[in-house]
Order: structure tokens, then sequence, then C-alpha cells
């Protein structure tokens, strides 16, 4: 009988055991204001190789290496940030340089108007060559930035991205060729000649280049 | 007089069972942020997050990890510049963890604290509400983490000179079941 009421006292000290563990740790809810206190490191974790199924061998809270992420996915790379930093700034660049190139390309169409036909003069040809030719420069400053931009290696372009390097392939070769037709229909019309020959199509060539300069500005500007 | 002992000892062990351990494992994820400029809005989309929560003594501690590259918006140029922009190669993961009584399993609607980690800062998210609905052996949990550029000190990209809002929720679905 002796025997009996030891081991009931002995279960009760087990058994009650986890109940003052579970009061202590209802009493430990996260109680943090809403705002950043912390910086963390680069995380530089141990390689992972348990599978998030495989059951833990401990009770303690799960971590990271308890997911199975492999070990590239959860390591810093400061090489890739430095050159996704890169990438940013040429890109920021190109965004505002292509910005001021509307600027002198819309003033450039406008003063075609004075350019040519019955009204125009030598002086208007100048403005409308002077415009077209601050156009034409910083277009291609422009280019440089987007060209010269690093990619991270097995980047897939996908998005409105395409589109905006579709129109490249249109107004890229146009920005090449409306000066040097402009160029030869200044020269035919200070001759006191007609523009004709190829230098005609000086004025449809800059339509279509403008118009897929404007496309590839809003296709990355404007959600369609 | 052995058969009272053993009753006893029945009801005693009791509270033992009802803390044994157990963990739970993340099945599948939909965790969404959603970016507002005044020209357009955009959602990114990762389906990439792994999560698991190991139950104690009446409590439950979770975390769950995403890669911040696995994040699509559809659009290549815009997650090279987000994961720029949050600094996203040298702190790769966004770390989300929580403590969760475990008898709140069966609430339709619970209210957590969470701390995440992101862009190598950690925010603290107070009471922030989850819906939980549990069918045979899985429980779906949703909600939205009101979270903001500032809390993780990232810049607010631009876009033609324009900034994007500071707020960034988050919506979350995820499937959780037992190990």
């Amino acid at each position: 009988m002796e025997v009996y009421s030891r081991i009931v006292v002995l279960s009760l000290c087990l058994l009650m055991a986890p109940l003052p563990l579970l009061a202590q740790a209802s009493n430990n809810s996260p109680a943090v204001a809403p705002q950043n206190q912390t910086t963390a490191s680069p995380s530089q974790n141990k390689p992972a190789e348990q599978l998030p199924n495989a059951p833990s061998s401990t009770t303690s809270a799960p971590s990271l290496t308890d997911l199975g992420f492999p070990p590239e996915a959860t390591q810093s790379n400061a090489k890739e940030q430095a050159l996704l930093d890169k990438r940013t700034h040429m890109l920021k660049v190109h965004q505002r340089m292509g910005l001021i190139t509307t600027i002198p390309m819309m003033a450039a169409i406008f003063s075609s108007a004075g350019a040519a036909g019955k009204g125009s003069d030598p002086t208007g040809r100048d403005l409308h060559l002077a415009l077209g030719a601050v156009a034409g420069d910083l277009y291609f400053i422009t280019a440089y930035y987007a060209i010269r931009a690093p990619k991270p290696p097995g980047t897939e372009t996908r998005g409105p991205i395409r589109f905006h390097k579709a129109m490249a392939w249109i107004h890229g070769p146009g920005m090449i060729l409306t000066p040097i037709l402009g160029a030869m229909a200044y020269d035919q019309k200070n001759n006191g000649e007609k523009v004709h020959g190829i230098a005609s199509a000086h004025v449809p060539v800059a339509i279509v280049t403008a118009g897929a300069f404007g496309a590839a500005l809003l296709s990355v500007s404007v959600k369609f | 007089m052995d058969k009272k002992i053993l009753v006893a000892l029945l009801f005693l062990a009791l509270p033992s069972l009802a803390l044994a351990d157990s963990q739970w494992v993340l099945e599948k994820s939909t965790l969404t942020y959603l970016v507002s400029h005044p020209l357009h809005q955009s959602e990114g989309v990762s389906h990439a997050a792994r999560g698991k929560g190991v139950c104690h003594a009446g409590q439950c501690d979770f975390l769950i990890a995403v890669p911040v590259k696995s994040f699509d918006s559809g659009d290549s140029n815009r997650d090279l510049h987000m994961l720029q922009v949050t600094r996203g190669a040298e702190f790769p993961m966004v770390i989300v963890r929580t403590r969760i009584a475990e008898s709140e399993r069966t609430s339709a609607t619970i209210l957590v604290d969470l701390d995440i980690e992101f862009a190598g800062q950690t925010a603290h998210y107070k009471q922030v509400q989850l819906q939980l609905v549990t069918q045979g052996n899985e429980t779906r949990i949703s909600g939205t983490i009101p979270a903001t550029l500032s809390d993780f000190k990232i810049e607010p990209p631009s876009l033609l000179t324009i900034p994007v809002k500071n707020d960034i929720p988050v919506r979350m679905e995820m499937v959780w079941h037992p190990m």
C-alpha cells in the first residue's frame, strides 16, 4: 500500500510539471510596438539539407535551415547586389535622358512646319536642324545607358519591357536615317530645289521614328 | 484500490497529452504584394514560401520564409528593380515569425503579432487579423500584412520622377497541415 502511495505522489509530480511551463508560455506573447527597430546582417546560413517535411529533432522554434531552401537561395551575394545597383543607376539615367530627349524631339517636329513648304526660310530650316541635332545627340546618350546597363545572367525578359525593347528596332534605325535624309533635304532646299528622291522620305521616316519613340516611352509608363 | 490509482493516473495524464508536441508544415501558399503609383498599380506574386510550425506547451512557433527574387510582377524589369531597392541580393529572404496559442487553431479569426525580417530590417506588426478555415486535415490561413516601405527603410522607387506610395500591403493565402 505504501508503495502505491509513493507511485501516486511521484506520478503527480511528473504529470503536473508541464503546467507551470504552459502558464509561463501563455504570458510570453510578443508585445512589441509596430515599428522597425533592428537591423539584420546578411544571412549566412549553414547549408540546409533538411526537407520541410522532415521532423525536427528538437521542439524549439523552427529555424531557416529547417525549411530546406538550397544554400545559394539564402546566402547574401554582395556582387549581385552591386550589379543590380549599377543596373538601376544606369536605367535611371536612361529614363531621365529619355524624358529630356522628348523636349527637343517634339520641338523639332513642331519646327518642321517652318523648315519646309511654301512659307519656309533658311532660318526655319536652321532652327529645325539644330533641334533635330540636339534630339539626336540626347537620343544616343539615352540609348547608351540602356545598352550598357548590366543584366543578371539568366534573366528572362517578360512584360511591357519586351515591347519597349522591340520599339528600339524601329526608332533606333529611324534616328540614324532621319538626320541623313534631313541633311539631303536641307541641301536640296538651300539649292532652291524641290525636295526629291530618297530625301522626300525624311518626313515619313521622322513621323514613324517619333511614333515608335513615344510608344516605347508610354509602354513602360502607363499600364495598358 | 488498484483501479482507483489507475483512474487517478489516467486523469492526471490528460494535461500532458494535451500538451504533446506537434508540428505543422506549409503545403501551399500565395503571397501577393501591391505597389501603387499614380499611373498604375502592380502586383508581385510568389508561390515559393516555405514554412514550419512547432507546437510545445500549448504555444506554436511559426516560421515562414520566401525568397525575395521569387516574386513575379509580370515585368522582369520591374522585378529586377524591386530586387535592387529591397537589397534582395544582399538579404535574399523575407522571414516571418509568429507565435500562436494552440487553442486558437479552431477560431475563425485570430489576431497575431508578426516579426518580419526583410531588406536587412526587422519590423513588428501587432494584432494582424488572420482568417482560419479548417477542413479535414488542413488549415487555410489568409490575411493582409499592412506593410510599408518605410517600415523597412526602403527608398520608394519612382517612375517618371513620381515615387510609388509608401503602402505595400501583402496578401497571404496559406494552406498548412500537420506533419
